[in-house]
C-alpha cells in the first residue's frame, strides 16, 4: 500500500461533522473497490468510533481520517487526542446489556470492533489514539474442478507469474494439498491475484516453455513485524524429487530476499517436498484434524542474516523456557526479567482475535494491557470453545514490554509455551497454545 | 496531531533500501555467545597483520600529529605509486578504502535513469552504492562461479554507465584471464567505465592475470580498484584507491571527498607497499592452509569452490546461518553466504593453521 492511494479527512471532534465522517468513509471505500455492503459496513464502524471520541472528549480536538486502498482491502487509520480511552469493547468477549447505561456508551466500539475484518488500536503519544481498521474484499471461493493434470516436466524456468496463471497455481495446489498445507487465502484464487498486485504475497513459479506449471512457492512479509518473510510450500504438482524443482524455488526465493532488510524466513505451511537442508526447526505445534487426531505442525525457518543478538523482555516464568530453547536453536539472545510490579495498569485489556474457520483455529494476540488480563483471557477461551475453535494460540511479543505481563494470565488459563518466533515482531515472538482439556 | 514529515523526505529508493548492519565488536559477540576466544574468519583479513615496516610506523605515531590535517589527496603515496607502476601521479585517486572510491566513480558517472552492470554474486559494495544512489544495479548471473562476459555484454542499453567486474571474484576467487579482459574491453569499445576491482590480485600467481595497470593505459576508460585492507593487513586503517588514464580520474576527482584517507593510513601504506617479503610470507602461509583445508575437507566429503584469493567457499549440507551461530559458539566466526545468494554456502577466510583447526574441529562437531 502506497501513500500515493490515500485519502484524507481532518475534522473537529465536533458531531456536526459525522455526515462528513461517514460520507468520506463511504466513498472512500467505494472507490477503492469495495462493495455497497462492505462500503456501509466500514462507514458504519467509522461512525460508531467518531460518535463515540466526540462523547468521550468535548473539547472540538482534531481528528485525522486515512483512507487506503490495500487492492484486496481497504484501511481507515483513524487519529486523534482523547485523555480518557477505555478500549474494551473491542474485545470479541464484549457484551453490552441494554439496561446498563453505562455499558451503552461503549456500544459503539462494539458493533465497530464486529464489523471490520482485522482491527488495531495503539497509543501513539501523549493522549494520542490510533484507530485502524480493515475491511476486505469479497471474492469466490475456488470451485474444486480436480487436479489439473501435470506430467513431470524436463526443463523449467523459474519466473514471476502473471494474473492468471497465478490463480491457475492457487487453484491447482488448494485441489492437491491438505487444508493444513496452505493459508486459507489461497481458497481465493482472484484474491492471491490481489494479495501478489498489492505487493502483499510474491511468488514463483517454475513453469516449461509450453506453460505448464510444474511447482511454485510463495511469501510475504510478516505482518506483524517487518524483519520476517513467511513463505508457504514448496508445492509440486507431480514433480519427482530428483527434478531438484524444490531446491531450485527455494534458492530462487532466498535469492530475491536475502539482501533485503528481511531478518528471517519461516515456514509455517511446509509441504513434505520442502528441502530440509535449507532450514531448521523450530518447534512444533499440535494441528487437531476434524476427526479429533493430533497432527504435529512444525515450524521451519531460517535467518537470511548472520545473527547480532538481541535483547529480549520477559517474565521470570518464561525465562527457562526461553534459555532452553535460546540454547538448542543457538541464539545469542540477552534476557531481560520484568512484570507487573504494582504500578498503574489500565483496567481492561484488549485481546485481537484472528480467526482461520476452515481450521477451527484462532490466533490471540495482546492489544492493549489492563488489570482484567487473566479474566479476560479466560473469557475468550469460553467464547473460542463455544465457537467450536479446536485450536487456540496467543502471541506475544518479547520486544514490547508491557506484553510479557500477559504470561501469568496465560499459564493460569491451560496454555503453554510452544515456539519462539525469531524477529516475528518487534523482538521474537512467543506461541503459546492453549492445551484442549486443560 | 502525529504526522510523517521525515519521511516525506526521504527519496523512494532510500525508503525502500536496507541499511548494511555491521557486525558487533568482538568482545559483543564473545559475550553474546559466551567464548572467551573468537577466531575472525570472515572478513579475508591478513593473518599476519601488516608488514613489520608498517607496524613500526604506526608504533611511531607522534600523538600531536593527530591534531594536523593529513596530506588531503595522499601526495606521497600518489608519487610512490606512479613510480612503481610506470603512471603519472594524476592517474590515482585515494579513498577511505575501496567501498569510498566505488562511490567516487558511480557519483561520477550516473545520473537519474542510469544503470550499472555486475555480477549477481559478488562484492555487494556495487550493487549497494548504485542502489542506494537511485541507480539500477543490473545483476548478471555467474557461470560456473564466474563472471559472464557475454550475458554482461548483452545486458547493456544506452543508460548503462558502469561495469563491475571484480578480478578475482570475492567469494568465488574465479578470474578473467588477460585474453578476456582484453576482449571484453574491446566489444565495450570506451563507450561505458568498466571497473575491474583487484582487491585480491596480490594473491593471484598465475601467468595468465591480467595486469590492469598496464591496459589503463591502452583503454581510457578502465577504472582499477586496489586496496591496503587485503594483502597489506591494513584494513583497520581504511585506505584503498583507483587508477586509470588521465581523462577518466580527471572525471572521478571531481566526486573525490579528499582528507578522507587518515595520516597514519597513508604512511603505513606508503610503507607496506615494497615489503615484497611480507608478499611472500603472507602468499606462503595462504597457499599452505588453502592445501589443509582442501584435503580435510575433501576427507569430509564437502563440496568447495577454491579460485584464487585468501578464502574458500564451501557448501554446506545444512543451514549456513545455523553453521554461523553453531560455528560462533565455539569461538570460530565464518562468513554466511546467503547475504551473497549462495544459500548454506560459508566463506572462509585463510588463516593460521592453529585457527584453520579450530575450523576443521568446529565443523566436524556441528555435522556430526
Amino acid at each position: 500500500m502506497t501513500d500515493k492511494d490515500d485519502v484524507q479527512l481532518r475534522v473537529r471532534l465536533n458531531p456536526a461533522f459525522t455526515p462528513l465522517v461517514t460520507s468520506f468513509a463511504e466513498e472512500s471505500a467505494k472507490a477503492f473497490g469495495l462493495d455497497r455492503n462492505s462500503a456501509l459496513k466500514l462507514t458504519l464502524a467509522c461512525e460508531e468510533i467518531f460518535t463515540y471520541m466526540c462523547g468521550i472528549d468535548k473539547d472540538d480536538k482534531p481528528l485525522t481520517i486515512t483512507a487506503s486502498n490495500g487492492v484486496y482491502f481497504v484501511q481507515v487509520r483513524i487519529l486523534c487526542e482523547v485523555a480518557h480511552f477505555d478500549p474494551r469493547a473491542f474485545n470479541l468477549t464484549a457484551h453490552i446489556s441494554a439496561k446498563d447505561e453505562a455499558g451503552l456508551e461503549d456500544m459503539g466500539l462494539l458493533i465497530a470492533s464486529r464489523l471490520v475484518d482485522r482491527f488495531g488500536i495503539a497509543r501513539t503519544s501523549g493522549d494520542g489514539l490510533e484507530v485502524v481498521l480493515i475491511k476486505e474484499k469479497t471474492y469466490p471461493e475456488t470451485a474444486d474442478a480436480g487436479p489439473i493434470e501435470v506430467k513431470p516436466l524436463e526443463a523449467v524456468n523459474i519466473l514471476t507469474p502473471d494474473p492468471e496463471t497465478l490463480k491457475l497455481f492457487a487453484r491447482q495446489i488448494v485441489s492437491m494439498y491438505a487444508d493444513n498445507l496452505y493459508p486459507p487465502d489461497f481458497r481465493f484464487p482472484g484474491k492471491v491475484a490481489d494479495m501478489v498486485a498489492s505487493g502483499e504475497y510474491n511468488a514463483l513459479l517454475a513453469v516449461d516453455d509450453q506453460g505448464s506449471i510444474g511447482g511454485g512457492l510463495m511469501w510475504r512479509r510478516r505482518i506483524a513485524g517487518k524483519k520476517m518473510v513467511e513463505c508457504y510450500g514448496p508445492y509440486l504438482f507431480n514433480q519427482l524429487p530428483e527434478s531438484g524443482m524444490a531446491e531450485k524455488l527455494t534458492d530462487a526465493l532466498i535469492g530475491s530476499i536475502s539482501k533485503t532488510d528481511a531478518l528471517c524466513l519461516i515456514n509455517e505451511y511446509s509441504t513434505p517436498e520442502l528441502p530440509k537442508q535449507y532450514f531448521e526447526q523450530l518447534g512444533v505445534v499440535d494441528y487437531y484434524a476434524p476427526d479429533g487426531t493430533t497432527i504435529p505442525w512444525p515450524f521451519y525457518y531460517r535467518f537470511l542474516k548472520e545473527d547480532l543478538g538481541a535483547q529480549v523482555w520477559a517474565h521470570p516464568a518464561l525465562e527457562k523456557f526461553l534459555q532452553d530453547r535460546y540454547k538448542s536453536l543457538f541464539f545469542a539472545r540477552k534476557i531481560v526479567l520484568t512484570g507487573y510490579g504494582g504500578e498503574t495498569r489500565p483496567p481492561h485489556s484488549v485481546l485481537a482475535a484472528q480467526f482461520i474457520r476452515t481450521q477451527q483455529m484462532v490466533f490471540l494476540r495482546p492489544i492493549w494491557d489492563g488489570m482484567d488480563a487473566s479474566q479476560n483471557l479466560s473469557k475468550h477461551i469460553e467464547i473460542l470453545r463455544n465457537e467450536g475453535m479446536r485450536i487456540i494460540f496467543f502471541e506475544i511479543d518479547l520486544g514490547h514490554s508491557w506484553q510479557v505481563n500477559f504470561t501469568p494470565a496465560l499459564l493460569e488459563n491451560g496454555f503453554t509455551p510452544r515456539l519462539i518466533l525469531p524477529y516475528a515482531g518487534k523482538a521474537d515472538i512467543v506461541i503459546f497454545q492453549y492445551r484442549e482439556g486443560v | 496531531m502525529p504526522d510523517r514529515p521525515l519521511e516525506s523526505l526521504v527519496p523512494e529508493y532510500i525508503k525502500n533500501f536496507e541499511p548494511y548492519i555491521p557486525s558487533k565488536p568482538d568482545p559483543e559477540l564473545m559475550k553474546l555467545y559466551g567464548v572467551d576466544h573468537l577466531y575472525r574468519l570472515n572478513n579475508n583479513e591478513n593473518p599476519l597483520g601488516p608488514p613489520p615496516v608498517a607496524q613500526e610506523i604506526i608504533r611511531r605515531f607522534q600523538p600531536p600529529r593527530a591534531a594536523l590535517y593529513p596530506s588531503g589527496d595522499s601526495y606521497y603515496m600518489r608519487y610512490k605509486l606512479a613510480e612503481k607502476f610506470g603512471l603519472n601521479p594524476d592517474q590515482f585517486l585515494f579513498g577511505n578504502g575501496a567501498n569510498e572510491v566505488i562511490a567516487f566513480v558511480i557519483k561520477a558517472f550516473c545520473q537519474e535513469g542510469d544503470n550499472i552492470i555486475t555480477a549477481d554474486k559478488t562484492f555487494a559494495v556495487y550493487e549497494w552504492v548504485a542502489t542506494f544512489s537511485g541507480f539500477e544495479a543490473r545483476l548478471v548471473p555467474l557461470i560456473d562461479f564466474g563472471f559472464d562476459d557475454a550475458a554482461m555484454l548483452e545486458r547493456i542499453d544506452e543508460r548503462t554507465k558502469i561495469l563491475f567486474v571484480c578480478n578475482p571474484n570475492n567469494p568465488t576467487g574465479t578470474y578473467w584471464n588477460s585474453a578476456r579482459l582484453r576482449n571484453f574491453l574491446d566489444t565495450i569499445g570506451g563507450r561505458q567505465i568498466v571497473v575491474v576491482d583487484e582487491a585480491y590480485c596480490e594473491f593471484v600467481d598465475e601467468p595468465d592475470f591480467p595486469n590492469a595497470m598496464e591496459l589503463s593505459k591502452e583503454y581510457p576508460n578502465l577504472v582499477v580498484f586496489r586496496t591496503f585492507s587485503k594483502m597489506f593487513g591494513l584494513a583497520g586503517l581504511r585506505i584503498g584507491y583507483l587508477a586509470g588514464s588521465m581523462e577518466v580520474v580527471d572525471i572521478i576527482r571531481r566526486t573525490c571527498v579528499v582528507y578522507s584517507v587518515n595520516a597514519v593510513a597513508q604512511e603505513a601504506a606508503l610503507a607496506a607497499i615494497d615489503d615484497d617479503e611480507h608478499i611472500g610470507k603472507t602468499r606462503k602461509l595462504v597457499h599452505a592452509e588453502k592445501e589443509y583445508l582442501r584435503r580435510e575437507l575433501a576427507q569430509i566429503g564437502l563440496e568447495t569452490q577454491c579460485g584464487e584469493g585468501c578464502y574458500i567457499m564451501i557448501r554446506l549440507p545444512m543451514n549456513d546461518t545455523l553453521a554461523y551461530r553453531k560455528l560462533m559458539s565455539q569461538g570460530v566466526m565464518i562468513r554466511s553466504m546467503t547475504g551473497f545468494r549462495f544459500p548454506n554456502w560459508i566463506r572462509v577466510s585463510i588463516s593460521q593453521h592453529e585457527a584453520m583447526e579450530a575450523f576443521i574441529a568446529g565443523l566436524k562437531r556441528i555435522l556430526s
